[in-house]
């Protein structure tokens, strides 16, 4: 019965990120319609990087002692400055570790 | 092209999939553990549990439907609670829809399963998933994700007792970190700019309601402020112009 279950709920999933890029769909993807999903990378990524950032235990933490919040700073400014991916993660992730586990604590 | 010249360029695009993947490989983690010993706890059988990573393959919906067909909810409700958490990568596909739709079938079967937040993270380039060596890029950042799941939710389901809570190790920070770095570079103009920050600030609210639809609505939202915001920038210059 869970075995079931679970194949029904794969199908949920599967359906969800395969339904619209299947070429028989009647579908067809206009000008307007194009530039407003161009939006769609960087809106969905930052709905999801900023509330590990500000909400923890389901919380609002906006505190200077937070070190999602100094890390994630640091991550912003050097993504701005050098726009390098593994700099950017290298740098913010040593800077959260520091703050996490050695000067916050 | 030689085909000594074409593998190496295959092989190329595998290790930088793989490469590029593994920060996100390494934030999740804990919630693959976590999803493995819910599983065994809430009563599922170790076949059962690993069905979940293996067919399911999405660490929001297995969470949630662990504790829903434990406390025997109805299928109709947990299904549409799955539908509702996994409604976001309706945009991803749309997003990528003209792109992806060229694709044979077995690449956009096997593309389109390997669709997480993390992969889509990693398709923002103009030519994703145009040509065999973007597919075999996003294979390797794909499948790899898909393997590294596995592996946890196994390492949860078989030893997930001796383990302590690890989600309080702050490691989805990795998420947040790689997330910026792709997202921050491609913020070039004030409707961009206008739509991630409608975005950050409604996800936050919403996260606070505890509301599984909040991701997708801020989402939504947020583009149509960006959209909006460029036609009126596009009106604004138009009358300039007159």
């Amino acid at each position: 019965m869970t075995v079931l279950t679970i194949i029904l709920l794969a199908m949920v999933t599967f359906l969800t990120r395969y339904l619209f890029i299947h070429p028989k769909l009647p579908l067809n993807i206009g000008p307007r319609l194009e530039r407003f999903l161009s939006y769609s990378g960087p809106t969905v990524l930052t709905a999801i990087w900023v509330p590990i950032i500000f909400v923890e235990h389901g919380k609002f933490n906006s505190d200077w002692s937070n070190p999602y919040l100094i890390a994630a700073i640091i991550a912003i400014i050097v993504a701005k400055v050098t726009r390098n991916v593994y700099l950017t993660i290298g740098l913010s992730v040593s800077v959260f570790v520091l703050c996490k586990f050695y000067l916050f604590t | 092209m030689s085909s000594n010249a074409k593998t190496s360029v295959l092989n190329q695009a595998l290790k930088k999939g793989f490469w590029d993947m593994l920060p996100l490989n390494l934030a999740v983690i804990p919630w693959g553990i976590l999803c493995g010993s819910l599983a065994i706890q809430r009563g599922f059988s170790e076949f059962e549990s690993m069905l979940m990573p293996a067919l399911v393959f999405a660490g929001a919906v297995q969470l949630v439907s662990i504790e829903l067909i434990a406390s025997n909810t109805s299928i109709i409700t947990l299904l549409f609670t799955a539908f509702i958490i996994s409604s976001r990568h309706f945009l991803y596909g749309l997003a990528l829809r003209h792109k992806m739709k060229q694709l044979t079938t077995k690449w956009r079967l096997s593309l389109g399963f390997l669709l997480t937040d993390e992969l889509f993270a990693l398709s923002g380039h103009k030519r994703s998933f145009v040509g065999k060596v973007r597919c075999y890029y996003a294979l390797a950042a794909g499948g790899s994700f898909y393997v590294n799941w596995l592996i946890w939710n196994a390492l949860g389901v078989t030893a997930g007792n001796i383990f302590p809570d690890l989600t309080e190790l702050g490691l989805e920070f990795a998420i947040a970190a790689t997330f910026i770095a792709i997202v921050i570079p491609a913020v070039v103009n004030l409707p961009t700019l206008v739509s991630i920050v409608v975005a950050g600030v409604l996800a936050v609210v919403f996260e606070l309601w505890h509301w599984q639809f909040g991701l997708v609505a801020a989402a939504v939202i947020a583009m149509f402020s960006g959209y909006s915001c460029e036609l009126l920038l596009k009106r604004m210059n138009r009358g300039l112009s007159e």
